[in-house]
């Protein structure tokens, strides 16, 4: 059950009404428009961040899965298991980044590895990041890489805390799919 | 947030070419002494007050005017039940000209020597009166509401008091039988121009029991409302259902500084079709 009520379109603010024009938003919408004036920026805030950017959606799937992971947010990693699904990972790369089989049975490159060990030095651990992570990452990509794949792990988590904290349900057609692929 | 902040001129130029209303209302508190078959709010005794401060009402009042807005009003619940109520509304009306909306009920000892001391050229009070007969008056207001009105009324006017007379029918507002009731407010020693009526708007405890015209938002006239859940589209915006606050018409939950409401109120004034609150004559 969320804690919060998610507006429906019957009683979303006149100021939000055309997030909910084309039927249900889903429960992140729902819930930020109980405070409108907030709704407009964060979703534009992780609609860049999360959306497809330079580094293209393989890599904002690692990010945004992962991060879901490490944060344990059923909502999104359900949603995410889909989208990283639908983007074209595979079932076993799906596992790795779910840690249910170890990263190396799911990524032979070493760079994309060094990238989800970017990932989990942020989004696994408080306080600083070590260098020696971020090094191995830049010997692979290039500044703005990071900083975008950094900037996708932060908004992940704000959204991760944000579903968690509110208890947002997942949508019972993503519940049916990742039953039927095993991987509810 | 600042792209949402529209500049001062923008909503001032929006209130002197009248896309925006000039007057600003704010709910002071929810809470009610009486409990009206029609009421927007749900109001009663037993409501949660949802009050504003005293500091939050001279501040929407003073950026209101900086703003560019032209007056302000104060409506609940019933603001009297709010000791401080009247020495905020005297502040206030420094900044614009305020009317402020009671049910004209608890005008006895102290409570009316403390409205007495609104005689101010900027405040008028208005007060709900429905039908010039009692029974009729008090069944969808309350028991003695009428006696209380009529004793109260030439009383606030005699002590220099501006008082204006609302009243809310079901009917059409150019009923005849409404005659006999603008006789009665006369006699009062209410001016002919301060006599209100309007229709009862569908929305609160009047949808629930099917009272009054339907409205949505275009029907209503877009003046900016402050409450203490957020700010609203109209004086109708911020209406209870089954214990629950209306979101529909609700523009921000930021409240001051009041650009930010505003800006959105101008937003979505200018993403709205042309309105036709002039035809049912919702004010
Ligand atoms: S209509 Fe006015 S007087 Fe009646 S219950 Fe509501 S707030 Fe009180």
């Amino acid at each position: 059950m969320p804690r919060v009520d998610l507006l429906d379109s019957e009683c979303a603010p006149i100021t939000v009404q055309q997030y909910f024009a084309n039927g249900d938003p889903g429960p992140i919408v729902g819930a930020l428009a109980t405070v409108p004036e907030l709704l407009e920026p964060t979703l534009g805030f992780v609609g860049a961040a999360l959306g497809a950017g330079a580094i293209g959606v393989r890599y904002k799937e690692f990010a945004i899965l992962r991060t879901s992971v490490l944060q344990g947010c059923d909502y999104c990693i359900h949603a995410h298991t889909a989208v990283s699904l639908d983007s074209g990972l595979s079932t076993t790369e799906v596992r790795a980044l779910r840690g249910e089989i170890p990263l190396e049975a799911g990524f032979a490159l070493e760079s994309e590895r060094s990238l989800i060990g970017w990932i989990d030095a942020l989004a696994g651990a408080t306080g600083p990041v070590p260098d020696d992570v971020w090094s191995a990452a830049r010997r692979h990509w290039g500044e703005h890489v990071l900083v975008e794949l950094t900037v996708t792990i932060g908004a992940t988590m704000f959204l991760n805390r944000f579903a968690t904290g509110l208890q947002l349900p997942t949508a019972d057609h993503v519940l049916e799919r990742l039953t039927t692929e095993g991987l509810a | 947030m600042t792209d949402t902040i529209a500049p001062s001129d923008t909503v001032a130029d929006a209130v002197r070419s009248g896309e925006l209303p000039g007057r600003v209302w704010l709910y002071s508190n929810y809470n009610c002494n009486l409990a009206c078959s029609y009421c927007l709010t749900e109001s009663s005794p037993r409501s949660e007050r949802r009050q504003l401060s005293a500091e939050q009402m001279i501040a929407v009042a003073e950026q209101a005017k900086n703003l560019g807005f032209t007056a302000l009003g104060i409506t609940g619940g019933e603001p009297f039940l709010i000791p401080w109520l009247p020495e905020t509304a005297l502040a206030m009306a420094e900044s614009l000209p305020l009317v402020l909306l009671t049910n004209g009920t608890l005008f006895t000892g102290d409570r009316f020597e403390r409205a007495a001391r609104l005689a101010h050229p900027d405040i008028a009070l208005q007060i709900s009166l429905d039908s010039h007969l009692p029974d009729v008056n008090d069944m969808a207001r309350g028991p003695d509401n009428f006696a209380k009105v009529v004793q109260a009324v030439p009383l606030l006017i005699a002590r220099g008091v501006r008082v204006r007379i609302a009243t809310t029918v079901s009917g059409a507002l150019d009923d005849p039988l409404l005659d006999p009731l603008k006789q009665l407010v006369a006699s009062l020693g209410v001016r002919e121009d301060d006599h209100l009526i309007r229709p009862i708007v569908r929305r609160g405890r009047a949808d629930e029991v099917g009272l009054g015209i339907r409205a949505v938002a275009r029907d209503i006239p877009n003046e900016l409302t402050i409450t203490a859940d957020g700010a609203f589209w109209g004086s109708f915006g911020p209406t209870v259902r089954s214990g629950r606050l209306d979101t529909d018409l609700l523009l921000t939950r930021t409240i001051l500084p009041l650009a930010v409401p505003a800006a959105a109120l101008l937003a979505a004034s200018r993403g709205m079709p042309a309105g036709t609150d002039a035809r049912l004559g919702i004010r």
